[in-house]
């Protein structure tokens, strides 16, 4: 699988795991500049999203390290080097 | 695991003498009310302006210890109390407990401290030396107590934070909860997720806290699989409880051990959930995080929502925030619930009296005085009697007075034979 999957493709799971959790938020919204808190996200919406994307992936890595990504773009980013590792 | 037979022999929690709707409050900072499906918060318990640490304490054990012959409250060898609400560097909350309890000069004295976790610390290193057997027939006496700091600053941990204590005396006649001796598992490490740098206010990094919990939950819980043999999540523990910041927070935890021990859908969380978590919130939502003390609210809250016909064993996570966590288990025996009933819980929880917003905030002024160490001060205990007797339910209450050269004082109150409440001054008991 993690041969197969492409960094857009890790990108668009990303996309639609906030949007899947965050049903009312418009796709078009959900851009990596942005992060969940300016979508309305809660913290248990947020370790809903980071958690079902470690499951996801089969990723085993602490919460805690996802705690100051500044965006969805540095947690797809950092999801990418986990999955890639 | 070892077939001694120690545990809690009784538990009661003190959560104050008035609270707050959560969507009143809500209303009243201007928060944001669609967060109100994810928090599974009630009410907020709010204490009063005579109300410390201190009181919280003896409050919350003073039951107990009314219902021990003299005989066995001399047999309290340990107390411990828990706590993040310190009022001395030095001097201990438990010494002002361990005098206004009336308990034995020959007991161990000790004041500990691990944010959220502390309480369960105490109670393991008491169960712990009581299965020792080096003091046979000793009782230790475990309190968790606190008092909230918190106001529109902490924005939606404010609706979340509770005041109070719970009390947990411990035995080998555990009729609460049978301890599984060995039945534990750890994870503990250095963070800044929560802390209180100063006696008037909290900081928090909410995101890194609730992260870090669910990395505690995990870790612990791995630590308990490789100390107990065969424990299967799903089949091991008739119920949960967990230290509660808020109840969103355990179904969240919740949801993320199924899903990564157990392997559940998003669907059987929910209906395990439902079926052995949920009976823990009843208390919780209602009161809010008690700090060390929140998950013995939580284990008194299933006691008496399930009240179990037969033995039960229930999975327990504390988890205390800088940080350090345990995963343990017990057994709750048939009966338990008759143990807990007489401290009539539900009805203090009812009983408590409901704050305006307005008044809210009037009191948050003057609580958050009550850390700050001042060489001399006079509370107005008559101000605060009458609703502190009436929102506790209790015949008497122990008052925090004021201080006199740094020395805090306090006074029991009752309930009036006629209006109003009475003060029954310096004349409390002194038999030893």
């Amino acid at each position: 699988v993690k041969e197969e999957l492409s960094r857009e493709e890790l990108a668009g799971i990303v996309r639609d795991t906030v949007a899947q959790i965050l049903p009312t938020v418009p796709y078009s919204a959900i851009t990596p500049q942005v992060h969940t808190k300016e979508l309305g996200a809660d913290s248990v919406d947020r370790i809903e999203i980071i958690a079902s994307l470690l499951d996801r992936f089969g990723v085993k890595e602490p919460m805690a390290a996802f705690s100051e990504l500044p965006d969805l773009g540095a947690l797809t980013d950092r999801l990418w080097e986990l999955v890639t590792r | 695991v070892s077939g001694k037979s120690i545990g809690i022999e009784a538990l009661n929690v003190y959560c104050g003498p008035a609270r707050i709707g959560v969507p009143e409050l809500f209303e009243g900072r201007g928060l944001d009310a669609r967060r109100l499906g994810n928090l599974l918060m009630d009410a907020r318990s709010v204490n009063l302006p005579i109300e410390d640490p201190v009181t919280n304490a003896v409050n919350a054990a003073a039951p107990i210890v009314a219902g021990l012959t003299p005989a066995e409250r001399d047999r309290i060898q340990v107390l411990a109390v828990s706590t993040e609400s310190g009022v001395d560097y030095s001097k201990s909350v438990t010494s002002y407990v361990h005098e206004h309890l009336g308990l034995s000069r020959n007991c161990r004295l000790l004041e500990v401290k691990q944010a959220c976790y502390a309480a369960t610390g105490a109670v393991q290193l008491a169960v712990g030396y009581l299965a020792s057997a080096v003091a046979p027939g000793a009782k230790a006496l475990v309190i968790g107590s606190d008092v909230a700091l918190v106001d529109g600053r902490a924005e939606y941990a404010e609706p979340a934070t509770g005041a109070g204590a719970a009390a947990m005396l411990l035995g080998d006649q555990p009729r609460v909860l049978r301890m599984d001796l060995g039945g534990f598992g750890l994870y503990s490490y250095e963070t800044l997720d929560s802390a209180r740098p100063a006696p008037t206010f909290d900081i928090a990094d909410a995101d890194l806290s609730l992260f870090t919990y669910l990395d505690c939950m995990a870790g612990a819980y791995r630590d308990y699989t490789s100390r107990v043999e065969a424990v299967d999540l799903r089949k091991t523990f008739d119920y949960l409880a967990m230290h509660t910041p808020f109840g969103g927070m355990v179904r969240a935890a919740h949801r993320k051990l199924m899903r990564d021990v157990a392997g559940a859908t998003p669907a059987e969380a929910a209906a395990d959930f439902q079926a052995r978590v949920e009976p823990s919130l009843a208390y919780p939502r209602q009161v809010g995080n008690l700090c060390s003390a929140s998950v013995y609210l939580a284990l008194a809250s299933l006691i008496e929502q399930v009240r179990p016909e037969q033995d039960a064993r229930v999975g327990l996570f504390s988890y205390g925030s800088g940080c350090s966590s345990e995963f343990f288990s017990g057994v709750v025996p048939a009966g338990a619930a008759e143990v807990v009933k007489p401290l009539r819980i539900a009805e203090h929880l009812r009983n408590r009296v409901e704050l305006s917003f307005g008044e809210y905030v009037g009191l948050l002024s003057e609580n958050e005085k009550c850390l700050v160490p001042e060489p001399d001060r006079v509370m107005d205990v008559d101000r605060y009697a009458d609703v502190a007797l009436r929102g506790s339910q209790a015949d008497r209450l122990l008052v925090y007075t004021g201080n006199k050269d740094y020395h805090r004082t306090y006074e029991w109150i009752s309930a009036a034979r006629g209006p109003g409440a009475s003060r029954e001054g310096e004349q409390r008991r002194d038999e030893h």
